[in-house]
């Protein structure tokens, strides 16, 4: 995509935020742009949920800044009624069943009842509603959670490795929302350690060792297959 | 459709019927203590305390003392030793907690108006059987030495009369107010029951903030533009709701089924209670936003909450402790709380008694909650 016709939705500028006294983020620079998705490709450990709670608003960093949508995280809350987000871990209310999650969140997020009932249809959510969210199979339970991210309507979406180690069924229908939302306009930046949905984002932000490189989704998969490829070669050092 | 602070304040009421653990805390633990206490002090007062007699005289007149001693009411003679040392181990053993020694010769020297020793003793390791037992005793030997007295004068040649007003030439009238039998129940049941709740109701205020902030669905409120004013406040009156709603259930119970006595009006009695939970709530809501998980406000709540009811002045005076010690509880809530419900249910003390501890409670209510504002904004950095 041509970034240079398209406005920014996200500006991260000079961000850092560390662990006692290492970096886990060290002075990174990223946008996100209306209409996108990008990709944060990093493995377990590079920082990667630390950068998409920050970009959210939901962790301070200890220096730089964040403008999402025309406001400056940590100064204005008003973002955060046009923001959606779906954490790793499972952070929906465990003390409550998938209609009362949808209800408490839809409440919460002051979004309205119909939008509860399209939701129930469009992640095909009908034959759980009564269940508690902690019985809930992987797949079902990240659709639930992508359908409350939805709730409030946002333009920007964040979500943290949500298509992993989910089945078919739940992930083609993840898949086909995330799609449409950004055809719709919206952004989207998806935290993710599994190169098989590389192709699914318009830009790649791989996060190593504190810093990012962006890369297009198809020289993201190259360099990837390239640490691959010299996997065994660097298996046989060792080994000698 | 409903606000979120009012859906936060019904969710509260779910959550915490749904987790068995709270449920049990918050209502079976106090309602099951109404049961438990009212059964223990059924019997309200002492009766029956088990007594022996050693009777080294074995006359007439060691009978007629053993006799009188068999009808006082609290006494009842359970064994006979035959002499002091059985009597002093049966009481070592437990097998009687008072103990009467009749000398040789008793009965000679009563006969012969003279000077008697009967020796009493009693177990005091048991505070309640100690005191029980004293007062028993007491009575019993004021009557005999009354009555030996006046029998001393009589064979005097002193007209009957004579002899009654010389020996109570100063007739100490007893006026006991309020718990005129020293009934157990009513000085303790209540204030038991009460201290179960407060320590169930503290648990679950110290949950107030670190039950949110400690879960991964934090980041769902940290997401959402709601205050957080709005959140804790819709939490907090959904508990002390909580509180007042356990609290009746007791009253209820404590003084329609167990019969303890409430002479002030019960609003007044809610009322008051209503600015205690208050109080504890705003405690154990600051405890909340410093602890680092879940489990660690509950062990502090507790380092408040179980000291407090014996540092409160119900068991043992405040006048009657240390000067500093008692400045310091006296900033319990606990300490009025519990010094006010004696004095509204046993005294019908009113308003102008309890009113200055119900300012205390508003105004602990009013740093605490303010305290833990700053301190949960702190942490939120």
């Amino acid at each position: 995509m041509n970034t240079e016709a398209k406005k920014a939705v996200v500006q991260a500028r000079n961000l850092v935020q560390k662990s006692g006294k290492q970096p886990v983020i060290n002075d990174i620079d990223l946008d996100l742009f209306q209409g996108e998705c990008l990709g944060v490709f990093g493995l377990r450990g590079s920082g990667k949920t630390t950068l998409l709670h920050a970009l959210a608003g939901i962790e301070r960093c200890k220096s730089g800044s964040i403008d999402i949508l025309g406001y400056r995280a940590g100064k204005s809350e008003k973002y955060k009624r046009k923001l959606g987000l779906v954490t790793q871990e499972r952070s929906l209310f465990q003390d409550l069943n998938v209609a009362e999650n949808l209800d408490f969140l839809a409440s919460i997020k002051q979004a309205s009842q119909p939008k509860i009932e399209e939701m129930i249809e469009r992640f095909q959510l009908q034959p759980y509603l009564k269940d508690p969210v902690n019985n809930l199979d992987v797949g079902v339970y990240q659709r639930l959670a992508l359908a409350c991210a939805l709730l409030n309507e946002p333009q920007v979406l964040i979500v943290d490795e949500m298509i992993r180690d989910i089945n078919l069924d739940s992930r083609l229908i993840i898949l086909k929302e995330m799609e449409s939302f950004v055809t719709a306009g919206n952004s989207c930046i998806c935290g993710f350690s599994n190169m098989e949905y590389v192709h699914y984002m318009d830009r790649v932000a791989w996060l190593d060792e504190g810093k990012i490189q962006i890369y297009s989704p198809e020289a993201a998969a190259a360099r990837w297959n390239e640490l691959v490829a010299q996997m065994p070669k660097k298996r046989g050092d060792i080994h000698v | 459709m409903f606000s979120p602070y009012f859906k936060i304040f019904r969710r509260e009421f779910t959550y915490m019927w749904r987790d068995k653990g709270l449920r049990y805390v918050l209502i079976l633990i106090p309602l099951l203590s109404v049961l438990l206490f009212g059964l223990t002090y059924r019997a309200q007062v002492l009766t029956d305390i088990p007594t022996g007699v050693a009777d080294l005289d074995n006359t007439i007149q060691s009978r007629e003392l053993i006799q009188e001693l068999e009808h006082a009411q609290n006494l009842e003679v359970m064994a006979h030793y035959p002499d002091y040392e059985s009597l002093r181990r049966g009481i070592e053993k437990g097998e009687v907690v008072v103990g009467m020694v009749i000398p040789e010769q008793y009965g000679k020297k009563v006969g012969a108006r003279q000077h008697a020793d009967v020796s009493m003793i009693i177990d005091g390791s048991n505070m309640i059987y100690g005191i029980n037992s004293s007062t028993a005793v007491m009575l019993i030997t004021r009557t005999i030495s009354g009555e030996s007295g006046v029998k001393a004068l009589l064979a005097k040649g002193i007209n009957i009369n004579d002899a009654i007003d010389a020996f109570l030439a100063i007739d100490f009238r007893e006026d006991s107010r309020f718990n005129p039998t020293i009934n157990y129940a009513y000085f303790l049941v209540l204030g038991l029951i009460l201290n179960i709740w407060q320590q169930c109701c503290t648990l679950l205020a110290a949950m107030t903030v670190i039950g949110e902030t400690g879960k991964a669905s934090w980041k769902q409120f940290k997401l959402s533009t709601i205050s957080r004013f709005g959140l804790f406040a819709s939490k907090s009156v959904a508990h002390i709701i909580i509180f007042m709603a356990v609290a009746s259930a007791i009253y209820g119970l404590c003084f329609s089924i167990l019969g303890l006595p409430l002479h002030c009006s019960f609003s007044l009695l809610l009322l008051f209670t209503l600015g205690f939970s208050i109080s504890l709530h705003s405690i154990g809501t600051m405890i909340s936003s410093f602890a680092r998980n879940a489990s660690d406000a509950s062990r502090m709540s507790m380092v408040i909450a179980v000291p407090a009811f014996v540092l409160s002045g119900f068991t043992w005076p405040l006048e009657a402790m240390p000067v500093p010690l008692a400045a310091i509880v006296k900033w319990l809530p606990q300490t009025g709380f519990f010094q006010g419900v004696i004095a509204l249910t046993m005294k019908d003390a009113g308003w102008s008694f309890v009113s200055h501890y119900f300012l205390q409670f508003i105004f602990i209510a009013v740093v605490c909650y303010g305290l833990t504002a700053v301190i949960h904004s702190v942490v939120e950095r």
